[in-house]
């Protein structure tokens, strides 16, 4: 069995085990102890990155990847739905400033206006009116706090053996085919980003603008629809329950 | 860095977050949380597909990544919308309320182990009085200060 | 002239079928009681046009000097064809001069195909004569019947599903209609069916018809397998069975014991639809049809369809000398059986119907002789035996219906004044039956048993069965006209149920009875002194088979023809004699030859038992084996089925609890499910080329 395997599975274990613990459950310990495994985890990982060695040059992804992961895992352990949803805020930062590193200048900034500024914004307003006094029971308890874990950290697993062991595998052609940075430099990191960005979503892309267009607006009446009905008398739903 | 690293490395950090989305989805119980999560996981994806557009030197990616933007936007109001409403008919988040796609005759899933509630604070702080109305005096205040 | 001839075959069966279903779409509403009015126009009508086409094919085949007689042959249409269905036989030969050769494989090609010969032109004439007058005489028979359209609907399909099996040209057409008519004839026993004692004769009837069918389907596949082909005539470039070609060479046929198996099977067949010994047993259940019924199908023409085959197919019966053996004793053994039952039944109908078993038993025996008289003998027999047969059945339909269903003979009695019609015309018929001079009947019995008598001379077994339906022919006079004597003679008895109707029948009744009398008065004798019969008959391609022609001199049976009409004449008055002397004189001497005779007597009245000895030793047998299959169906064939419903039952009884209603299981199962597949598909070869 390759070494490669090993540590793969390692780094999926503990990360399980570290997520199982972070989650709130009330575990004594839970949360430094799940952190701690976390962090072995994600180092386990992050060492089967090739070329992990020269990450001074790198700390910038690394800071950016640091903190969207980070606060990530930060989403998903706060009670509080309100401190997730700001912790999901830091996140979508820092992705934003992935895509910037990416130079994917528009990506970064829309995904700061649209997601931090807009849907954030709105997750807040609906928390605000949802949300009872004090903290529910809900948000105290996990559910199959064990088995999510597992199936999160077997999905990463996966992935991470895919990106990773294939590439290492035998070289794909993907890998084969050389990029030329001057083309990069001249397309996706040209000066007049923007501009070309636009130029291919409403050139190419126009007829799927359109649908977006009209999907946008379905969803707008749709939304005013579904929410028209709240002041109707329902009935149904299992009132046995909770 | 190299483009390949590069990617690698993207690649990762979607699949982490992916992977954490995912287990919020599964594991979360307030359904607002869980629509953050499926964001989370939709965060995910675009961070792999802004890496594979700047490896291939391609804007699909990044357009892709626009579209996923819009889409996400339209389902953030659809979702909403929909958790006000079974809001509004039970008064909870929870989404274990809603388990009628159960099998027939099958037990409703149950927590275990609730854990008990923090202690809430005792601390008491000063009830300020809504302007324009005249304070309720105590009685004794009143009593002490005629009498001096 | 062929032209007129291919329109006259479509038109004859057309008619019928036409009208019945007129009546079935037109009758419960808009005809009811006018229901008789399609039928009856049309069956008048097919009559005529057979009598057209006998004339016509009188006259082509007195013009033909073929030496393998006459035949006209309309194709249709082709039914089903299927290429390269079969090996070619060593038997199949090719049409042309000295047998073309035939590729190496046949196809299985079913055309619907009429023809006209003289078989197929006597037996339409006898057929719609009969339908006819039966169908004028339901008209007051069946008045105010629950389902008069229904009735005359079925009549109208039986006339067009007998006319077909008459006129196709194929073995599979044959058996279509075959089993057509049986289909008739069950639905017409079963007509009241509410009776559950016709419903079960109607079973009975299909039943015992089924074990007839499956040896002649056998018989069929035998055929083809021999032959390569199921047509009558020459077609396609192949020698049909019954063709031209093959006729003109008799040493095409094949003989020995293939032969010997056909013709066995082909008479199972011809056993179960004809009601011979041992398949006779449904045929006297069937008189719970309509008596109109009985007359038409169960006497004058359905059962007489095997004859009809065994006549078609004596080329085949001419190549087993054992076969024409069989067939010879079974029919005696029937007539003897029939006969013997038939003289202590109490049931008017049903001695009819045990009289009309023993007369089948008599062509039979005729068409056992083989040689080209006797087998024109069977078919002389069946066509007078139809008239006559028809007109008692009617007579006692018409005693029947004025007696108020009453048919017991023991109930009445001296009706001769009351119904002076029917009396005579039954007389008529009894006179026929009975082999009296002038009548029908013996000029055909008569030539049935002259060549008997012809053959004896050749195999002693001949001799025996001679003699022997000589001696039925004193039991079939002496039962008929026990039963005349019983009905409409001694003191006048009417049962209570009666009423007011003990009168002679309507017109509509007794003018189909004249006509029937004056038919079993003059049609023997008019087609025996012209010699017309057998002599149109022999132009059929069958009988002008060469094979045939082994005659022993016609000079020689002349003289011996006389003394066996003297023989029998004498034998059936001494039968008659001996029923009058009974009969008509003092019923205590009836009592003590009963008490004499004892055991036999029992063993007579009770049908000489084959029905319960059928009970006992096929039915229970069978219906024990089928409460087996039943039970081992049950249990253990739909127990293993259940078994497995169960088996997946249980296992979702376990697996429902995976469907908690909590959607983020569903989800977390999905994403196992993801992951599996990517495993498998990703990361196996990955992990396999690192192993390796």
């Amino acid at each position: 069995m390759s070494a490669l395997f090993v540590l793969s599975a390692i780094g999926a274990v503990s990360l399980a085990l570290g997520l199982w613990l972070l989650l709130p459950r009330g575990v004594p310990w839970g949360k430094p102890l799940g952190a701690l495994l976390v962090a072995v985890a994600l180092g386990v990982i992050a060492s089967l990155v090739p070329r992990l060695g020269a990450w001074a040059s790198d700390s910038v992804f690394l800071i950016l990847a640091a903190v969207t992961v980070l606060s990530a895992i930060a989403t998903i352990t706060f009670r509080n739905p309100v401190y997730c949803a700001i912790w999901f805020g830091l996140s979508l930062l820092g992705t934003a400033g992935l895509f910037l590193f990416q130079g994917a200048q528009f990506l970064g900034v829309a995904t700061i206006v649209v997601y931090a500024g807009a849907i954030l914004v709105t997750f807040l307003f609906v928390l605000m009116l949802a949300q009872p006094k004090g903290q529910a029971v809900y948000d105290r308890v996990s559910s199959a706090a064990f088995l999510s874990a597992l199936t999160g950290a077997l999905a990463v697993g996966v992935l991470t053996l895919t990106i990773v062991g294939v590439w290492r595998a035998e070289p794909g052609p993907s890998q084969v085919a050389v990029v030329d940075r001057a083309a990069l430099d001249s397309d996706v990191l040209a000066p007049d980003h923007m501009a070309r960005l636009g130029a291919s979503l409403f050139g190419k892309q126009l007829l799927a603008v359109e649908v977006a267009g009209t999907l946008l607006l379905v969803a707008l009446v749709g939304t005013v629809a579904i929410v028209g009905q709240i002041h109707k008398p329902r009935t149904g739903g299992d009132a046995s329950h909770v | 860095m190299s483009e390949v690293a590069l990617l690698e490395n993207y690649l990762l950090v979607g699949a982490l977050l992916f992977g954490i989305g995912l287990v919020g989805f599964f594991t979360r119980r307030n359904m607002i949380v869980m629509f953050l999560c499926s964001e989370m996981m939709l965060q995910g994806v675009s961070v792999s597909l802004v890496g594979w557009g700047r490896f291939h030197n391609d804007w699909g990616g990044q357009l892709l990544v626009i579209f996923i933007l819009t889409v996400a936007a339209c389902e953030a109001a659809i979702a909403l919308a929909v958790v006000l409403t079974l809001f509004h008919q039970r008064g909870s988040l929870d989404i274990a309320v809603w388990q009628q796609l159960r099998e027939e005759n099958q037990a409703p899933h149950l927590d275990i182990a609730v854990p008990p509630a923090p202690i809430e604070d005792e601390r008491k702080w000063p009830r300020l009085t809504p302007a324009g109305i005249e304070p309720d005096k105590d009685l004794q205040e009143v009593l002490h200060r005629s009498h001096m | 002239m062929t032209d007129a001839t291919t329109i006259l075959l479509i038109l004859i069966p057309a008619l019928p079928l036409g009208a019945s279903i007129l009546t079935a779409v037109l009758g419960a509403r808009m005809l009811k009681d006018n229901s008789h009015v399609p039928v009856v126009v049309c069956l008048v009508a097919a009559f005529v046009a057979s009598l057209m086409l006998l004339s016509q094919v009188h006259s082509s085949s007195a013009a033909a000097e073929s030496m393998v007689g006459w035949e006209s042959v309309t194709n249709l249409w082709t039914w089903a064809s299927i290429p390269d269905a079969i090996s070619t036989p060593a038997a199949a030969r090719g049409v042309g001069e000295g047998g073309d050769l035939l590729p190496a494989t046949l196809p299985f090609v079913v055309n619907v195909s009429l023809r006209a010969d003289a078989l197929t032109a006597i037996m339409m004439a006898m057929v719609t004569f009969i339908s006819s007058l039966v169908a004028i005489y339901s008209v007051g028979y069946m008045h105010g019947e629950r389902g008069y359209w229904r009735f005359y609907s079925y009549i109208g399909l039986f006339v067009f599903s007998m006319l077909m099996l008459v006129s196709v040209s194929n073995f599979v057409l044959l058996y279509v209609f075959w089993e057509a008519v049986g289909l008739c004839s069950y639905l017409l026993i079963g007509f009241w069916y509410e009776k559950p004692s016709a419903a079960a004769a109607a079973t009975k009837a299909f039943l015992v018809n089924r074990i007839g069918d499956f040896g002649f389907a056998l018989g069929l596949f035998l055929l083809w397998a021999t032959y390569g082909t199921l047509n009558f005539h020459d077609a396609g470039g192949v020698a049909g069975i019954l063709g031209q070609t093959r006729l003109a060479n008799p040493e095409l046929y094949v003989g020995g014991g293939t032969a010997t198996a056909t013709c066995l099977l082909l008479l199972l067949g011809a056993c179960g639809k004809s009601a011979q010994f041992p398949l006779h047993v449904w045929l006297p259940d069937a008189m719970e049809g309509p008596t109109p019924v009985s007359a038409l199908i169960h006497a004058a023409t359905m059962v007489t369809a095997g004859v009809y085959m065994v006549t078609r197919c004596s080329p085949l019966f001419m190549m087993s000398p054992d076969a024409q053996q069989v067939v010879a004793v079974i029919g005696f053994l029937t007539a003897a059986i029939g006969g013997v039952i038939a003289i202590t039944q109490t049931d008017l109908k049903r001695v009819l119907a045990y009289s009309t078993i023993s007369q089948l038993g008599y062509m039979f025996l005729g068409l056992g002789v083989g040689t080209l008289a006797g087998i024109t003998a069977g078919m002389f027999h069946l066509f007078t035996h139809a008239f006559f047969k028809s007109l008692l059945f009617l007579a006692a339909g018409s005693v029947m219906h004025a007696m108020g269903g009453v048919i017991d003979l023991r109930r009445f009695g001296g009706l001769r004044r009351l119904m002076p019609t029917t009396h005579w015309t039954y007389l008529f018929g009894s006179l026929a039956l009975a082999g009296v001079v002038p009548f029908a009947g013996f000029w055909s019995k008569d030539a049935i048993l002259a060549a008997a008598h012809e053959r004896s001379g050749l195999e002693p077994v001949f001799e025996w069965l001679y003699w022997g339906a000589l001696a039925v022919a004193f039991l079939t006079a002496f039962y008929t006209f026990r039963a005349v004597f019983l009905t409409f003679y001694g003191p006048e008895r009417v049962p209570h149920e009666a009423g007011h109707h003990a009168h002679e029948s309507p017109p509509v009744m007794t003018l189909p009875l004249v006509v029937l009398a004056i038919c079993a008065l003059v049609v023997g004798a008019w087609f025996e002194w012209t010699g017309g019969f057998a002599d149109f008959l022999r132009r059929t391609p069958s009988l002008a088979y060469s094979g045939l022609a082994v005659e022993h001199g016609a000079e020689h049976a002349a003289g011996s023809h006389m003394l066996v009409a003297a023989i029998s004449t004498a034998i059936g008055l001494a039968g008659v004699g001996l029923a009058a002397f009974l009969y008509l004189g003092d019923p205590a001497e009836v009592s003590s030859i009963r008490r004499l005779l004892g055991p036999l007597y029992w063993l007579s009245y009770g049908k000489l038992f084959f029905d319960p000895i059928y009970d006992a030793f096929i039915v229970r047998p069978l219906a024990g084996l089928s409460r087996l299959s039943y039970w081992f169906d049950r249990t253990v064939i739909d127990g293993l089925v259940n078994s497995v419903g169960r088996l997946t039952l249980a296992m979702a009884w376990g697996l429902r609890a995976l469907q908690s209603g909590m959607v983020q299981f569903y989800a977390i199962a999905m994403l196992w499910g993801v992951v599996v597949l990517t495993m498998t598909l990703l990361i196996w070869p990955t992990l396999a080329a690192h192993w390796k």
